[in-house]
């Protein structure tokens, strides 16, 4: 490991060529991917990056890790057999809205089911970058692409709501070039124990560029998302006078020092709360009508299904009659041929 | 009125498909062939013929939608290539099962696995010989320039409809891809409700009082039944080998040699073939333009006068072997081929026929 902190992320860079488009928000992804691991300092032979196929996908070859480069839609299958096979290895998932919202929806929302301890990294640019630019699942109805000149008549999956809905027991979600922030994050999500799905919302320069743009653009993001922490009122905006508050069922954007609101009414965030409610109703909060959630929006506890699976295991054989291979072929019926 | 235009194999397929009076298209994007789906789009057929476009959320699902409207005697497709067409195995498997007609577009790639995007012939065993479980097969065939490329598309689904059996267009990157000039068919109708009742019985168009409900299903436990089901479709597949082979024969009558390529392979073997006659060899070519059924008993008789076949391929030797079947061993047959994307030249075709067959004796 290098000692110079700030150089420690080099460790975790190949030596292949980047191969994706000059300005495209995977580069910035990669970066806070490699400093996560930098910080957390993971042995690099202790780290398997496994992902599909789509332009995010190619990332493993970029990291000096173990990676596989898989199939369309299926990482979560394949991450899952990695992590099972061997549970020791901090498993990564890089995946695109396609790739694990269309073609791989069936594996996402069940290794998020079983609660299998993978990282997913979901690369959230709502087009097909690869195949040259149709619309995705998260593609905003009415979105104009290749195969959609005349507009999407579908209503995108949200991937938080997917999350949650899948009985999934963490959720975040951050911007591409936000480094920082991506790497506290990313950084949640190694610490916590199951699946983690993490959302990022890439800009694709060539195919979809600036669909971010009204949350992410540096003019008006303060006003237009709102970075969660768990402990801390929900509050926003450039003057930190705007915040959430529950109005009956619902959430509800309000000024501090306007109609007697003061900084106590303000809804503090608690991630680790297992029941879902509220986090399903920051994770779907969308612009204009409230700002965009970032941050660690859902970080609860569950059993985890390899550590079960260990457990299970571990006892059936501390439980079992049968200690060896000779036990075995006596344990049941045995005959004697004479 | 017929219409002479400049354009792509796969916007061919798209045109065709519309003018033809196909019902549906249903698939999922994948190089080189996504400008199937993104034509049809982009001519919003919905608006005029009244044909759907669905781009659906992976090729599992567009199959099975395919599997949905053949079942109500619709006219529907999909267009895929290799990684998305095995994904699609099992539910073609279901259709022939069922006995329903459809159309599947397979523009391949190189394989295995993710391999390339560029052309290859490397699926025509999984086409041929059925690809999915049980014993069936597909009607297969293999265009060779753009114009055949929309032409397949009707006469596929006439066949498919025919036969009561899915049809596939095989052709690969370098046909999907490649401009040439074709001449598309004036518009036909899309049938109508009545006409597909009247046509098709067993269609699930609604259960009269006059008839027996209609069931979709590839499903009998009977092992009798079942067997009777499978008598009734190898007999299909019999009469598709007596009636439906089609082959082009070229410069065959004095022929020593053959070359025998089909798709792309086959207009670099016809290049390969000149080369060679110009040298002074008589060789010829046949082109099989259904890979099912095979021109097999073609073959057969035209081997009696070689001294050898080459069979060219963009795989690793695949078509070659049901050459082999039908020359039962009395000629030499060699293969040559490129894999993994590459595309042979004339010269390497012409060098492989010189070396292996002429120099070889
Ligand atoms: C079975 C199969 N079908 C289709 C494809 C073609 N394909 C490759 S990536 C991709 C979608 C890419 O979109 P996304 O997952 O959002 O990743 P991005 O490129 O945007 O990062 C598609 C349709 C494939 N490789 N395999
Ligand atoms: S096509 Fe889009 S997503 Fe793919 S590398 Fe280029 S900018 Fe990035
Ligand atoms: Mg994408």
């Amino acid at each position: 490991m290098s000692d110079n902190k700030k150089l420690a992320f080099l460790e975790y860079k190949s030596d292949q060529n980047v191969r994706w488009c000059p300005g495209c928000g995977d580069h910035a992804i990669l970066n806070s991917l490699q400093k996560t691991m930098a910080e957390l300092k993971i042995p690099n032979d202790q780290i398997a990056v496994i992902s599909g196929i789509g332009c995010s996908s190619r990332l493993p070859y970029y990291m000096s890790t173990y990676g596989f480069h898989t199939i369309h839609g299926r990482a979560s299958a394949i991450a899952s057999g990695v992590k099972l096979a061997n549970p020791k290895l901090s498993v990564w998932q890089i995946t695109g809205d396609g790739d694990a919202l269309a073609i791989g929806g069936n594996h996402f929302i069940h290794v998020i089911r079983r609660n299998i301890d993978i990282n997913i990294i979901l690369f959230n640019n709502q087009i097909y970058g690869l195949t040259k630019g149709q619309y995705s699942p998260t593609s905003k109805r009415g979105f104009i692409s290749k195969t959609s000149p005349f507009g999407t008549i579908e209503y995108p999956f949200r991937p938080g709501e997917l999350t949650i809905g899948a009985r999934g027991y963490f959720f975040a979600r951050t911007i591409d070039k936000e480094i920082k922030l991506s790497v506290e994050v990313m950084k949640a999500a190694s610490k916590h124990k199951g699946t983690s799905i993490v959302e990022v919302l890439q800009n694709c320069v060539i195919y979809n560029d600036n669909t971010h743009r009204e949350i992410t653009d540096k003019k008006f993001k303060d006003d237009r998302t709102i970075v969660l922490e768990h402990g801390k009122p929900m509050i926003f905006g450039k003057n930190r006078n705007k915040g959430l508050v529950l109005d009956g069922t619902r959430l509800k954007v309000v000024t501090i020092g306007e109609g007697g609101i003061t900084e106590n009414d303000i809804l503090v965030h608690d991630a680790h709360c297992e029941d879902p409610t509220i986090h399903l109703k920051l994770a779907d909060m969308e612009y204009p009508e409230f700002p965009v959630a970032l941050g660690v929006i859902r970080d609860a506890e569950a059993p985890v299904y390899d550590q079960c699976f260990i457990e299970q295991m571990d006892k059936i054989k501390k439980e079992s009659k049968i200690k060896s291979f000779r036990d075995l072929v006596t344990s049941g019926d045995v005959w004697e041929v004479k | 009125m017929s219409e002479l235009r400049l354009m792509k194999g796969n916007e061919a397929i798209a045109e065709a498909a519309i003018r033809c009076g196909a019902d549906g298209y249903f698939g999922y994007p994948i190089t080189p062939q996504s400008e199937v789906m993104e034509t049809l789009m982009a001519l919003k057929p919905w608006e005029t013929t009244g044909m759907v476009v669905l781009q659906a959320e992976s090729e599992v699902a567009a199959i099975n939608m395919l599997y949905g409207g053949a079942g109500c005697g619709k006219r529907v497709m999909t267009s895929s290539s290799s990684p998305g067409i095995s994904l699609m195995q099992e539910g073609i498997s279901y259709l022939a099962g069922a006995e329903l007609p459809c159309l599947v577009v397979n523009v391949v790639r190189g394989g295995p696995g993710l391999g390339t995007i560029q052309p290859s012939q490397s699926d025509y065993f999984q086409s041929v010989k059925g690809g999915g479980h049980g014993d069936y097969k597909l009607i297969v065939l293999a265009p060779s320039s753009v114009q055949e490329m929309a032409d397949f598309v009707e006469l596929a689904f006439d066949l498919a409809f025919k036969y009561r059996n899915p049809a596939m267009i095989l052709a690969d990157g370098m046909i999907g891809q490649m401009m040439e000039k074709v001449e598309l068919k004036p518009q036909k109708k899309r049938w109508t409700n009545e006409e597909i009742e009247k046509m098709h019985p067993w269609a699930t168009t609604g259960k009269k009082n006059s008839r027996e409900r209609n069931i979709i299903t590839s499903v009998e436990l009977d092992s009798e039944k079942h067997e009777q089901a499978n008598i009734r479709i190898q007999k299909k597949y019999k009469e598709l080998q007596e009636k439906e082979v089609r082959y082009e024969a070229i410069d065959t009558e004095d022929a020593e040699y053959l070359l025998v390529a089909y798709g792309s392979s086959a207009r670099i073997s016809l290049a390969a073939k000149e080369l060679l006659r110009k040298k002074g060899h008589k060789v010829g070519l046949l082109r099989p333009i259904t890979l099912f059924p095979f021109p097999t008993k073609q073959i057969r008789e035209l081997a009696e006068g070689l001294k050898g076949i080459l069979s060219v391929e963009m795989s690793a030797g695949q078509m070659v072997e049901d050459v082999r079947l039908a020359v039962e061993g009395k000629i030499k047959v060699e293969h040559f081929g490129r894999m993994g994307g590459v595309v042979p030249t004339p010269e390497e075709v012409a060098d492989a026929l010189e070396q292996k067959l002429i120099g070889g004796q």
